[in-house]
């Protein structure tokens, strides 16, 4: 926002002037600091007291402190505590109840609100909207607490855009940042030599023109507007609210409660971090008389097991009732009684819960979005042994001297409705029907990716355009692209397997902001055999790490050598979330997945695709049954949770 | 000349590195030379003797062996974090292969007979350093082993008898 001041540049060097502006009137200024090694909110009595060059690293119950990283001295994304510790205290008196000990009479006495005068410095766009929301519930309906208000009304918001984000956050799906919009006085952004500084309401325009320094330059405006549109790109999309409330609240019989409940350990800590989760209790200490009864409130927690009890009874009983709860509040029920969702996207619980319990992961899972790859079920075209649909061959691209793709075009659409990792069962006359991944889905086409390995392989290859091939699908599992919302990804090809990975490529980046950080690590036998090669080079132009490796050198070649493991051997993904989707020979997947377990991919994230013997691709002809599953039904894609001891053994 | 500290600092940051103890990536730092090297630089040649232990900070590294008659392939290439130079501190003290840079590289250097003074000298950087050469040096076993399998090849040239 633009004031009659005009948006102006306070050099680092002169951060004390604010300072002493904001302490005017005996206000005390509190704002991050680091004490005993832990960010805090707390006074800052002179800019030595900001967390200069500090940085967070959070993730699912990790969080880390580090310093050395220069002056700035808002890097600190946030921290465990939130401004409601000043606006609505963890323990706070309301009155007392007295017995006059001479007729017995009673008296109540509520505390009259004595707020201090603070100015809050460094309010990041999700915690103002945490303000609001608190005004909205405690002060803005038809009873209002009258302690919160006031101290409200006494604290002057400096608010700081973020130029940074924490791996927890998603202020972006929530509505509520990185961008500085309402309910501050002022707004900083964070550059090398100072800040940017707007006024939000009159006392911020009056501060402002107090304030020592320059009219800011068209540079310094445009360069922390770009600092605070990459945080937006960085934080990405990763919770689709669209309908959540409504899907969020048809599911109040999921499993998936059950099955959190199973993690959680009701430590309420959650809660405690939420800047807008605003239940209490109250307790009464009394002298031995009886006379003097102080009451006071304190923060309580809907996972507290009294939290909902009665004399009788408790009305959520088990931890998952305790955690529907919480969830459906937040997300669901808060909306239809405040007109707005409880959740400001801060990510505090998910760094802060100790088992890493992800909000984000359990919506999905939950209330999964109405993203391409939760479609429902599709019933495969010629779904039944002997039928398949006639499509006819467009095209057919060489990809290596003994793979091609070949563009066939059906007339039953459900074949172009497949899902990444889907495959088809193809059929020629003379022929029995084999299996082929979909390489990638069109408007009214489909492409498969066929290595000529042997007679029916070859002769699907030397089909002739114009030609015809029957096909059956799309069938068996997909990738779940839905468990990567919001997740680092790590795509793993080898060989071949580069094909059915390639439509998760397509989905990915079709819906590029709501997945974080995109690693494609693709191996193959020799230079000449890779798939793909004109694709991956624009996969690297639109956001994928891609890198390549080939088990031999040829002749040209100055990248990689050696097994494509070699590309994962040093890395860490045990700091973000992550999930794997790995295709390749079994052996490959081994030891892939090992490599990636060790690197902190835990086995549930580690998806594979199975090859084994097909006949009839839907769960009838007894050809590809391992342990429990028929792969083409039940599989081909497992996580290695499924497989069990299963994976890679031999024989079964 | 960097200070021995901030190496130690970036030798802590390296996969190699992070496995040491702080003891041994002093004593490490104390000795090592911070080097860029060009694409095309060779920094060790196969059958002479290993006269540098390394550790990649940046950039991309191939392992060439020679073939009379056939001229050198590349049998792997060593990422950032990794280590080149092994058989400096493994008798015979000769290298298994020709050290190349592919990219402008970015390498931590310690001339070998230094650094064999040292591990005589030091008995606790000795057991800091073998277990983490050995991790190294088993990986690469293990992925040439794969890489034998020749598992991406179109005909099973192994059956199951």
């Amino acid at each position: 926002m633009v004031t009659a001041a005009g948006t102006a540049f306070l050099p680092r060097e002169r951060l004390d002037a604010l300072l002493d502006l904001l302490r005017e009137g005996g206000r005390t200024v509190i704002g991050p600091t680091v004490r005993d090694g832990m960010p805090v909110l707390g006074e800052i009595a002179t800019v030595a007291d900001l967390p200069a060059g500090w940085r967070d690293e959070q993730s699912p119950g990790r969080y880390r402190l580090s310093d050395g990283h220069g002056d700035r001295v808002f890097d600190i994304v946030n921290g465990q505590m939130s401004w409601k510790q000043f606006t609505f205290p963890p323990r706070q008196k309301v009155g007392e109840m007295n017995r006059f000990a001479v007729d017995g009479s009673i008296s109540f006495q509520p505390s009259a609100p004595d707020p201090p005068r603070l100015a809050f410095l460094g309010v990041r766009a999700c915690e103002l909207a945490a303000l609001g929301i608190h005004d909205r519930v405690l002060a803005g309906g038809t009873f209002v607490d009258e302690d919160y208000r006031a101290r409200r009304d006494a604290a002057l918001v400096v608010a700081v855009q973020c130029t940074r984000s924490a791996s927890g956050c998603f202020c972006t799906s929530m509505g509520t940042g990185p961008e500085v919009r309402t309910g501050h006085d002022l707004v900083l952004t964070e550059l090398d030599d100072g800040f940017v500084v707007d006024a939000g309401s009159p006392a911020g325009e009056r501060l402002l023109a107090r304030l020592p320094g320059r009219l800011a330059t068209p540079g310094e405006e445009a360069a922390a507007s770009a600092a605070v549109a990459a945080t937006r790109a960085a934080i990405g999309d990763p919770v689709a609210t669209d309908g959540l409330r409504d899907r969020l609240m048809d599911q109040l019989d999921s499993p998936r409660w059950g099955q959190v409940a199973d993690r959680c350990l009701a430590c309420t800590n959650c809660t405690m971090v939420c800047p807008t989760c605003f239940c209490t209790s109250t307790s009464i200490s009394s002298d031995l008389g009886g006379a003097v009864n102080v009451t006071e409130r304190g923060w309580d927690s809907c996972f507290n097991p009294g939290f909902a009890r009665v004399a009788g009874g408790n009305f959520r009983p088990k931890r998952e009732d305790r955690y529907r709860q919480w969830l459906t509040h937040k997300f669901a029920t808060w909306i239809d009684q405040f007109g707005t969702s409880g959740c400001v996207g801060c990510g505090r619980c998910v760094t802060w819960c100790p088992v890493g319990i992800d909000v984000r992961e359990e919506l999905a899972a939950i209330a999964p979005p109405a993203l391409p790859a939760e479609r429902p079920f599709i019933r495969p075209a010629a779904a039944t042994p002997g039928r398949f649909e006639i499509t006819t061959l467009r095209a057919s691209h060489p990809e290596t001297p003994d793979t091609a793709t070949l563009t066939l075009v059906p007339t039953e659409p459900v074949l172009l409705a497949g899902l990444p990792g889907q495959f088809v069962m193809v059929d020629m006359p003379g022929f029995p029907a084999f299996p082929i991944s979909v390489s990638r889905y069109a408007h009214d086409h489909l492409l498969l990716t066929v290595r000529g390995a042997g007679p029916a392989t070859a002769a699907l290859l030397n089909t002739p355009v114009g030609g015809q091939v029957g096909l059956r699908g799309p069938l068996g599992t997909g990738w779940p692209i839905d468990r990567a919302l919001g997740r680092d990804v790590v795509i793993v090809a080898g060989g071949i397997g580069l094909a059915p990975l390639r439509p998760v490529v397509d989905a990915l980046l079709a819906d590029r902001g709501r997945f974080g950080k995109i690693l494609l690590a693709y191996g193959a036998r020799t230079p000449a055999d890779r798939l793909f090669t004109g694709e991956l080079t624009a996969w690297t132009d639109r956001g994928v790490e891609v890198l390549q490796i080939v088990d031999r050198s040829g002749p040209g070649w100055a990248g990689r050598v050696g097994v494509v493991t070699n590309l994962l051997d040093h890395r860490d993904f045990a700091s973000r979330p992550t999930v794997a989707f790995v295709c390749g020979p079994e052996r490959m997947m081994q030891a892939t997945t090992s490599v990636l377990r060790d690197a902190g991919v835990s086995r549930e994230r580690l998806f594979v695709s199975l090859e084994r013997h097909m006949q009839c691709g839907i769960g009838l002809c007894g050809h590809c049954q391992m342990g429990p599953f028929f792969v083409c039904r039940d599989g081909p894609v497992f996580t290695l949770t499924e497989l069990g001891a299963l994976f890679t053994r031999e024989g079964v | 000349m960097t200070a021995p500290g901030s190496l130690a600092a970036r030798l802590g940051s390296t996969w190699f590195g992070s496995g040491l103890s702080i003891h041994a990536r002093e004593r490490l730092a104390a000795l090592a030379e911070l080097r860029e090297v060009e694409p095309g630089a060779v920094l060790l040649r196969e059958g002479a003797d290993t006269e540098r232990f390394g550790v990649l900070l940046r950039g991309l590294l191939a392992l060439r062996v020679g073939v009379a008659g056939r001229g050198t392939a590349t049998l792997m290439t060593v990422e950032p974090g990794d280590i080149f130079g092994w058989s400096a501190a493994v008798p015979p003290y000769r290298a298994t292969s020709t050290v190349v840079a592919l990219e402008a590289s970015q390498v931590l250097l310690l001339e070998s007979g230094a650094l064999r003074d040292l591990l005589r000298d030091d008995e606790q950087l000795m057991l800091a350093l073998y277990p983490r050469l050995l991790e190294s040096v088993s990986r690469r076993l293990t992925a040439t082993r794969t890489q034998l399998l020749d598992l991406y090849a179109r005909d099973r040239e192994y059956e199951p008898w």
